[in-house]
């Protein structure tokens, strides 16, 4: 064909004959290309498992007693339907933000906590409403059940934070969910070890710095990570704490 | 110093390189090497933050502008000649990319069984 009778293809045009077949061909390549890839790339992700807001439940309402170290846990001392008594509940704020500033002043308090419920599995916590809402303090001293020491563990898991864990975000681990983990962590969301396997029962751990305080933030490269850990572990009224040792931490190859 | 500080730390360098940058060249750069900024002063303040970022750019052009070897007709051609082999390129690097960050991503060890080690008591003796 000459050049001056070559087909030429302008887009507010009608599309010419001898192009047609060319255009039907590359179009159906393409799109197969694009769903080709999105299945393969697709493949290589885990699935996340169901997890997420149980908007469905409608805001619990429990009483209980607070203990803020290392992170908001309340031990449920009145529950419902949902929430029993007796269980230790992980609480967080909204969105990325604490709970409230000053909450430390009831530590120890009996308090009437009210949220919505995150839940993956065994793993559940509270969001808390915003406000007076959201807890009430009852000016009553309450009783912080004693920790259980269960002796020092060889563990291999992931730290992940355990609200986008719980189902905040889904998937809400791995590497590519590592800068939004430490944004929850550094407003005070309780960090989660999740274990290979079950430890007494239980498949996730509340992290908690060598002191028995927050997470350190000199760790915070770890997570996301699969890691090995050599760490003491205590029993809180039904949730398990891991208090990480810097020294014995080493990310699995 | 943490990766994130020093990356913050590297980011607030660069900035305030820009920042010694902008001032000067919108006090006395501008002036010289475009005639048309002559007296016009206020569109200057809008030009600060994209010289925070392309400070070394600002810097070339400046040279290039000030030396008198600026190509005016060089500048105006599209770089098509290079098209070709950037999109060779692209089409082998996305790929191994992807490839090499698949293969060396970590595995979930889902055979690994928690050990217990010892009592905390025991530790205490």
């Amino acid at each position: 064909m000459s050049e001056k009778k070559a087909p030429f293809f302008v887009g507010y045009l009608g599309i010419p004959k001898a192009l047609k077949g060319f255009l039907l061909k590359l179009s159906i390549l393409i799109f197969a290309g694009f769903v080709a890839g999105a299945v393969l790339a697709g493949a290589t992700q885990d699935d996340p498992g169901e997890a997420g807001f149980r908007f469905d439940y409608g805001r619990q309402t429990v009483t209980g007693v607070l203990e803020t170290k290392p992170y908001p846990l309340l031990y449920v001392t009145e529950g419902n339907e949902r929430i029993k008594a007796g269980h230790t509940m992980m609480l967080s704020g909204q969105g990325k933000t604490p709970i409230m500033a000053n909450l430390s002043q009831l530590e120890g308090n009996e308090v009437k906590v009210s949220g919505i419920i995150l839940k993956r599995g065994d793993l559940d916590m509270l969001q808390v409403a915003g406000g007076q809402r959201g807890i009430e303090d009852l000016s009553k001293q309450g009783t912080i059940p004693k920790s259980e020491p269960l002796g020092k563990w060889k563990l291999q898991g992931e730290i992940c934070d355990g609200k986008c864990l719980a189902g905040a975000m889904n998937p809400g681990r791995g590497l590519a969910h590592k800068a939004c983990a430490n944004l929850c962590l550094l407003a005070d969301i309780p960090p989660v070890f999740v274990s290979s396997n079950p430890i007494e029962g239980q498949e996730f751990l509340l992290v908690a710095g060598p002191d028995g305080g927050p997470f350190p933030r000199e760790l915070y490269n770890y997570v996301g990570q699969f890691l090995e850990l050599e760490t003491d572990i205590e029993r809180r009224g039904d949730l398990l704490v891991l208090k990480i040792n810097p020294s014995k931490i080493t990310v699995i190859k | 110093m943490d990766q994130a500080q020093a990356i913050f730390f590297a980011f607030q360098v660069w900035c305030n390189i820009g920042a010694i940058i902008a001032l000067v060249f919108l006090t006395i750069g501008i002036d010289r090497i475009d005639e048309d900024a002559q007296g016009a002063y206020v569109f200057r303040l809008l030009l600060i933050p994209g010289i925070l970022l392309v400070w070394p750019l600002v810097l070339w052009r400046w040279f290039i502008l000030e030396t008198k070897r600026d190509v005016w007709k060089n500048r105006h051609q599209p770089p098509r000649h290079a098209h070709f082999w950037v999109a060779i390129i692209f089409a082998i690097t996305i790929p191994a990319v992807i490839i090499i960050g698949l293969s060396v991503r970590q595995t979930w060890p889902t055979n690994f069984e928690p050990q217990k080690l010892s009592l905390l008591q025991e530790q205490s003796q």
